[in-house]
């Protein structure tokens, strides 16, 4: 793909606790599937997938944990240049969402200022063994100035909604960056990928 | 922690450091089944990097004396069968001495001019606040709000046991401002002798600009804007690493820069090397009739090979003596020597002209120096093969400790290993970081040390146009025989340090204690920060905010058969070495991965995700049970993917 395929090209970073969802979030969402079982995909590092916004083309880099999570264990450089995150959490699973603080400290430590966050509660066609209530949620996320939403990976809900949504905001946050802050200013990813550092011969 | 471990594994590997790393992900990524541990919190044991209140965590961590803080983990004495024998491994790492940290910069959050003397005074009644061990935090190191205290006290840490021969250490030649020990503040007056031959470079006398202060509370306010390396180390653009992360591909999880300059210290000054053909004839340094020379000399060279003639005579002479002959004045002859060969001073001709070549044919590959700097600092890259290792499967776990090796008394190999729940974990290979290793494994095990100082200052050594600059410094020694040191100073884009500030890093090889081995080259280059500006010289230098020594042991050069009853199946890295680049480390796992599988490829490429695309409307059927993904369209294979930038229009 050439850099004119597309308008735009976000990084989007899942976090959030074990078995809450994201890996069938980014599966549902880039592949339109639902895998069964706890299937973690050996070798897929990021998935990619292009969506069109009002006529622009808006490449979505996005990132799953690759398990780290489980034991705590997500390195740094995970949360490095990401330009969102999706904070997701288990609606059934009152631990999931105790959890949230302490992966709020994390994006604060290892994660740009100027990430955007989203908060996920997933699995809402559970809704019969619901454990924690939409209204805690939406306060929690409020305080933490965090945008909100449930979703369903299994039933496809609000799926399409969260990355499409976030994509938006992101297409606006990236305008008025360089609207406001067209000094250059060194910002995460200022730094080339290997092959994009220019080459100057002594001869 | 609600999931419990898996306990067959093909190899366990504990520590996190980066030839641990390289080869968790070389063996994850050939199909085995890898258990990746680290009994610290953070990733990279001594390769790690560190915010600023992170590193005050671990100085205070490696001053905690081992014995204090015995802690309770299942008994495994119990759990060894009587066909099998425990090799018991190590508490805590010891590998890092004599720290001594220094605070210049003001410990008042809210202006920068006040009364000098009148912050050290309540030095004594320091908070403990800054006392909670990295292990203990559900989450890595620092929270900063806890971070109230405004003193560090930082205890010099002497071992009697130490190879480093130690000296009383001359608190009279110091020019701390104030230096701690202990609980009491020892207030020496700076002593500015021997710093007035040091004059700088670039004069820009016309406007002497205000400096800015940073402050001691803001340093520790935007403690993560630090990314603090224990390590001091560049990559090669020719390098192994280089190499390694582009063959794995594992070089699309960071991003580098360019080292911009590379300096020369010499007569007191610090100047800019002009290496390529446009820096040579942009040197304002330089007289036209130098220029000519210089480029003769570096287009010889690049193939000198070619023209026996011009050095057969000289092959075995010293390379510096060799140079005389070549009509080149001093001045250049330093710059070849030091900063562009950096050879010692006893290297032969030969060798100085391969480096020479050598250092011309990196230049070539990115940019204008030979070297590259990861963003957010060295501690990234060990990172980036765990995270290969992950995607490939491999299960990490920090802050997970392994009591002893298992080994089976009558194939003599080890089957497994105990954690600190007591848990058995069995594989066929094990790798172990050589800090793990007991006092008793290690016991004629002989090792050097490494000196180092990280120095958080307010300017550039070599202030230009732009303040954004990245810079390598080889500082010959003074006396013949002693060893260089290498200086390497860090800009804010380099997302090492914040805005307003540089972090300087120094390392040489120890032959006392690092204060005593590098507090010379910081006196020459810095001045320490005063709330009172004394002297005009001493302004133009830049100032020193705050300053960390330390040692830090260099096992690179211990063999394998000096470790004492080792099972053949356990496999030994050494923590990094005193060398520029990560050479070492590359080559270490690789030949330990090729002893373990011989037939294997190691590192290659992963499938390109770039090259799976999956489009919304081509739904993939469910696939039960496989572990791979469908590839629903293959494209070309892209050069590479520039993930900073959104915009791209
Ligand atoms: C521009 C430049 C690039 C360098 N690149 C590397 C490198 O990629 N890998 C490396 O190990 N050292 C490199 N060096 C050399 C490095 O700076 C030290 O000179 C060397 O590591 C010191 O090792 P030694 O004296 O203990 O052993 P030595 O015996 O001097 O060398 C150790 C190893 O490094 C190799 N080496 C030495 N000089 C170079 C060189 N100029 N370029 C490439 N390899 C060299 C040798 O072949 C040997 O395998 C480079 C030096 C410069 C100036
Ligand atoms: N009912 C229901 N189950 C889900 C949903 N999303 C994920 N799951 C299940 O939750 C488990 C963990 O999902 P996974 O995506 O692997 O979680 P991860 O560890 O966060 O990546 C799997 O068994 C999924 O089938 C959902 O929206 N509804
Ligand atoms: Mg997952």
């Amino acid at each position: 793909m050439s850099m004119e395929d597309y308008d735009f090209l976000f990084k989007i970073v899942l976090i959030g606790n074990a078995g809450v969802g994201k890996t069938c979030l980014v599966r549902r969402f880039t592949q339109g599937l639902f895998p069964p079982g706890q299937g973690a995909t050996i070798g897929v590092d990021f998935m990619i997938k292009t969506v069109e916004i009002n006529g622009e083309k808006v490449k979505l880099q996005i990132w799953d944990t690759a398990g780290q999570e489980r034991f705590r264990s997500i390195t740094q450089s995970y949360y490095r240049s990401a330009n969102a995150l999706i904070l997701t959490y288990d609606i059934t699973c009152e631990e999931s969402f105790r959890c949230l603080p302490e992966w709020l400290r994390e994006i604060e430590q290892y994660a740009s200022n100027k990430v955007i966050t989203v908060l996920v509660g997933n699995k809402i066609d559970l809704a019969e063994r619901r454990e924690v209530s939409q209204q805690r949620a939406e306060e929690f996320s409020e305080a933490q100035d965090m945008y909100y939403l449930e979703t369903s990976a299994k039933e496809s809900d609000n799926v399409e909604k969260l990355f499409l949504d976030l994509a938006c905001r992101l297409i606006s946050e990236a305008r008025q960056n360089t609207l406001v802050n067209n000094v250059s200013s060194p910002l995460p990813g200022e730094g080339k990928s290997i092959s994009y550092l220019t080459c100057c011969n002594f001869n | 922690m609600a999931d419990n471990l898996p306990t067959e594994f093909d190899v366990v590997i504990i520590g996190t450091g980066l030839p641990e790393s390289i080869l968790a992900a070389a063996c994850s990524r050939s199909g085995q089944r890898v258990l990746h541990v680290d009994s610290r919190s953070y990733y990279g044991g001594n390769w790690a990097s560190f915010s600023f209140s992170g590193l005050l965590s671990w100085l205070k961590e490696c001053q905690e004396n081992s014995d204090s803080k015995e802690e309770t983990a299942a008994a495994w004495q119990d759990l060894i069968h009587e066909t099998e024998e425990a090799i018991a491994l190590c508490r805590k790492a010891e590998t890092i001495q004599h720290t001594e940290v220094f605070c210049y910069a003001s410990q008042n959050a809210e202006d920068s001019v006040h009364e000098i003397g009148a912050l050290q005074k309540d030095a004594s009644s320091v908070s403990d606040t800054l006392t909670e061990p990295l292990h203990s935090a559900e989450m890595p190191e620092e929270r900063q709000s806890d971070i109230t205290s405004n003193e560090i006290p930082v205890e010099q840490t002497p071992r009697s046991d130490s190879k480093v021969s130690l000296e009383e250490s001359d608190t009279e030649e110091s020019l701390d401002k104030e230096k701690y020990c202990g609980e009491k503040t020892c207030v020496h007056p700076v002593s500015d002798g021997d710093m007035v031959e040091n004059k700088p470079t670039v004069e820009d006398s016309t406007s002497q600009p205000k400096r800015n202060t940073i402050t001691y509370p803001q340093m520790v306010k935007e403690s993560r804007g630090f990314n603090i390396d224990l390590v001091s180390k560049l990559l090669y653009s020719q390098g192994s690493l280089i190499d390694l992360l582009i063959k794995s591909n594992v070089s699309r999880y960071a991003e580098f820069k360019n080292v911009t300059r590379i300096l020369a210290f010499r007569e007191g000054k610090v100047e800019q090397v002009p290496c390529s053909r446009a820096d040579v004839f942009n040197s304002k340094e330089l007289t036209m009739i130098e220029k000519r020379m210089l480029m003769k000399f570096l287009t010889f060279c690049l193939d000198y090979e070619q023209h026996p003639d011009e050095y057969q005579d000289f092959q075995q002479c010293l390379f510096s003596e060799y140079l005389k002959t070549k009509k080149l004045t001093p001045n250049l002859r330093h710059f070849i020597l030091h900063s562009i060969a950096m050879t010692s001073d006893s290297s032969c001709t030969l060798d100085g002209l391969k480096a020479t070549k050598n250092f011309l044919q990196c230049l070539g590959r990115y940019g204008n120096t030979p070297f590259l700097f990861p963003l957010y600092g060295q501690g990234e890259i060990p990172q980036c093969f765990c995270r290969m290792c992950a995607v490939f499967g491999g299960i990490y776990c920090l802050r997970h400790k392994i009591q002893c090796l298992v080994v089976d008394k009558e194939s003599g190999r080890c089957k497994a290993v105990i954690d600190h729940f007591g848990q058995r974990i069995n594989a066929n290979y094990f790798i172990v970081e050589d800090s793990y290793l007991s006092k008793e494994t290690c016991s004629t095990v002989q090792y050097k040390q490494i000196s180092r100082a990280v120095l958080i200052t307010d300017q550039s050594i070599l202030k230009t146009d732009s303040d954004q600059q990245i810079s390598i410094l080889i500082v010959p020694p003074v006396e013949p025989g002693a060893c260089s040191v290498r200086v390497t100073e860090l800009c804010s884009s380099t997302m090492t340090c914040i805005k307003g500030t540089y972090l300087v890093h120094l390392s040489c090889e120890s032959s006392k204690t690092a204060r005593e081995d590098l507090e010379s080259v910081v006196k020459k280059l810095f001045t320490p920060f005063a709330e009172t500006e004394v002297d005009e010289e001493e302004l133009r230098k830049p100032r020193l905010l705050w300053a960390l020594y330390f040692n830090m042991r260099d096992s690179s050069g211990v063999s394998r058969s000096s470790y004492c009853g080792l099972p053949c199946n356990v496999y030994v890295c050494s923590g990094p070495d005193s060398g520029l680049g990560s050479e070492h480390a590359v080559k270490l796992a690789e030949t330990v991965f090729q002893e373990i599988f011989p037939s294997e490829e190691f590192c290659p490429p992963p499938p390109n995700p770039e090259d799976i695309i999956f489009d919304g409307d081509d739904k993939q059927p469910d696939v039960p049970g496989t572990s791979t993904v469908t590839v629903a369209k293959l494209e070309s294979p892209e050069e590479g993917e520039n993930l900073e930038s959104p915009l791209q229009n």
